[in-house]
């Protein structure tokens, strides 16, 4: 890998940590200052994430309150007692009572203060739920940054490998003449391995190659058949003339054709 | 020349910050001038128990001589007063308790500074915080060059610390912002003051192969060296780390060398390695790709410097205004404040070795600009001859205790309050 080194000098930490904020703001998406996120995770988050508070039965609960009750019966509880006299009493001086308050307001008042704790308790539970869910989008965005910064470095890793691919002078074939294409077949049927599915690789390889060279290869008026031995060696000529052997490495991610040469690493 | 330096604990096993300093101070300072040392029994900083025999011994060739503690340390005490005297309002009479509860009480060390006076030309006394510098500082004010090492904790913002700052002859400052800290405490601009720090004892060639080879370690590293303590920011280090590690399955693994006090996370990329040998800790940084100091309160960090001497860069906790300073004064390391900071920070210093090569040469030329042994016995010998040549100040005097009923008036507001009044922030001089 070529080394490179970063001026001393030229380095400045004020410069430089700027750019790491700039580059967690973007990730963050909004910038909060650090009083902020300290208020945000200091007030409410302790509380919220605390799972002991998540009842199960909150939903039949919060049914129950919300059925419309029955004021009567609430008023039997109201004034009601286990003991005949103090219940008779309470009821005698019922009319009494409501000339100064009206129980059926308390009754919904106390109905309502219980809605509201439950709507609260709810509400606890979706903060809890998003919570979590924004820490997971978090991390899976962190994941995916990970992930794609591995990428990047294996891209790069890869494209640095190619680079530093040679031919070895050895392995080629000597430039053919295109009159001569029982010596071109024969050079390739040394290079390429047997069997049927590498022939058909190779043949693949060729019409590429062909392809590639453009005018070069094939002229005018030929024959665009691969599959006879003459129109072969005519295209594996031409992708041979096109390469000889001090030829510096080509830029491998513009051709991926490697199988006329062997690869030195 | 004579000097006396004196200091808490002293010993060649003992590896604290403050007394480590002290040791190279005096070794280093033994070579142009004649240099005792004088110290207490005690060798664990907590309870001070007398565990080194009383008198005269040598260490590393120079003079020691030993006094007794006459109190171990109350925790329960201590803790006590701490809490009254940072927290609410007080009298004086608590924080000369506080610091005695806190020690290390030795009135035979402090009783020797004050018969010894006219035996030396200089006391340097290391550690304002503690009993032995505030006592013999004020027996003998006007021989006293103090080096405070001076972190932002609570103990600054005692009303007790002021007089010590003002009337000693002169303070060896660790840092620019210990000096700007010292300063809006106790308005003492008029005593001569310097910013020094330490040197450190770096070997010419560390090897990292080494170290990675004797501790079965082929991954990249991150380092951090010290105490494994809540207060040394270490368990902020491990919860961002394990984080950081979560969103890098190919970072570094963290590597701890260290005493631990905070248990260390069961990661596997975490290894904790223990205490080592100065060997083996300068193999651990030549190996490392960061040092990692989380500290929050610092007056200098010896081991930042010697990262910064391998030419390895530094990631420091940015509430620490003493790192922070030294990091953008040095070009040398970069900080952070909250986790994101230290996520992105720790992969740009992993990914970008270019980057990272060139802040640790940086880190390198600044040590060797303010840190190496020539500047700083220089700087300690020019502040010492300048002050033989120039009669003590009429300040720098004993300060006087308040009598018993105004030493008890409860109207000292707490020191927390005093420690929101000083001014934060990376010092803005360029002098150092």
């Amino acid at each position: 890998m070529p080394d490179f080194n970063v001026r001393a000098d030229s380095v400045n930490v004020e410069d430089i940590m700027r750019q790491i904020r700039a580059r967690v703001r973007e990730k963050r998406g909004v910038d909060y200052t650090e009083a902020q996120i300290q208020e945000l995770a200091s007030a409410k988050l302790e509380r919220y994430l605390d799972p002991d508070k998540v009842r199960s039965e909150l939903l039949d609960q919060f049914k129950q309150i919300s059925a419309a009750p029955d004021v009567e019966f609430e008023e039997q509880a109201l004034f009601g007692s286990h003991r005949r006299l103090v219940r008779l009493i309470r009821w005698g001086l019922r009319p009494i009572l409501k000339l100064f308050i009206n129980p059926d307001k308390l009754v919904q008042a106390t109905r309502f203060s219980q809605h509201v704790e439950l709507s609260y308790e709810v509400l606890h539970n979706l903060v809890v739920e998003l919570t979590r869910l924004g820490i997971e989008v978090k991390n899976l965005k962190m994941r995916v940054e990970s992930l794609s910064s591995r990428l990047d470095f294996h891209e790069r890793r890869a494209r640095a490998l190619e680079g530093v691919v040679q031919y070895r002078p050895g392995a080629l074939a000597p430039p053919r003449s295109p009159a001569d294409p029982g010596a071109g077949g024969a050079a390739e049927g040394a290079r390429e391995p047997e069997g049927p599915s590498a022939d058909g690789r190779s043949r693949r390889r060729r019409r590429r190659r062909g392809r590639r060279s453009g005018g070069q290869g094939l002229q005018p008026g030929d024959s665009q058949d691969t599959s006879g031995p003459a129109s072969e060696a005519s295209a594996g000529t031409a992708s041979q003339a096109d390469e000889p052997g001090t030829r510096p490495p080509r830029d491998p991610g513009a051709s991926g054709d490697t199988g006329s040469g062997s690869l030195n690493q | 020349m004579k000097l006396a330096v004196v200091v808490q604990r002293y010993g060649a096993e003992i590896n604290g910050g403050a007394e480590l300093h002290a040791r190279y101070i005096a070794e280093h300072l033994a070579r142009h001038a004649d240099v005792d040392v004088l110290t207490t029994c005690a060798k664990d900083y907590v309870t001070w128990r007398n565990e080194y025999p009383v008198g005269t011994t040598r260490v590393k060739g120079v003079t020691v001589h030993r006094f007794p503690v006459s109190r171990e340390r109350s925790v329960r005490r201590f803790g006590r007063l701490s809490d009254r005297v940072f927290h609410r309002t007080h009298a004086i009479a608590d924080e000369l308790a506080w610091l005695e509860s806190e020690g290390p009480t030795s009135p035979a060390l402090v009783r020797h500074v004050r018969a010894a006076r006219q035996q030396y030309d200089f006391f340097v006394f290391f550690s304002y915080r503690y009993y032995h510098a505030w006592h013999g500082a004020r027996a003998v004010p006007e021989r006293a060059v103090l080096v405070p090492t001076a972190e932002r904790d609570h103990a600054i913002g005692l009303e007790i610390f002021r007089p010590p700052f003002q009337r000693v002859r002169a303070l060896m400052y660790n840092s620019l912002e210990e000096r700007d800290m010292i300063r809006a405490v106790s308005r003492n601009e008029r005593v001569p003051g310097v910013v020094v720090g330490v040197g450190s004892e770096v070997p010419e060639r560390p090897l990292a192969e080494r170290f990675r080879q004797r501790f079965n370690l082929r991954d990249r590293i991150a380092l951090y060296i010290g105490r494994i303590d809540a207060n040394k920011g270490c368990g902020e280090l491990f919860a961002f780390f394990r984080q950081y590690a979560q969103g890098s399955p190919d970072g570094l693994t963290l590597v701890l060398v260290g005493d631990p006090v905070l248990p260390v996370p069961d990661h596997p990329r975490i290894r904790h390695l223990g205490s080592l040998p100065d060997e083996d800790k300068f193999d651990a940084l030549a190996a490392a790709e960061v040092l990692l100091m989380p500290s929050y309160f610092e007056s200098l960090s010896m081991v930042t410097l010697e990262a910064w001497a391998l030419g390895k860069p530094v990631l420091a906790n940015a509430h620490c205004d003493v790192l922070k300073g030294q990091c953008l004064r040095s070009n040398g390391g970069l900080f952070y404040g909250n986790y994101a900071e230290f996520a992105e920070a720790l992969r740009t210093l992993e990914r970008n070795g270019p980057l990272a090569r060139a802040l640790g040469a940086n880190g390198q030329a600044y040590f060797t600009r303010h840190y190496t042994w020539p500047v700083i016995e220089g700087k300690y010998l020019d502040m010492l001859e300048t002050l033989q040549r120039e009669p003590a100040a009429a300040t720098a005097s004993e300060w006087p205790i308040p009598g018993w009923r105004e030493r008890r008036r409860a109207t000292v507001p707490p020191a927390s309050r005093m420690l929101e009044r000083i001014p934060k922030g990376p010092s803005r001089s360029h002098e150092e």
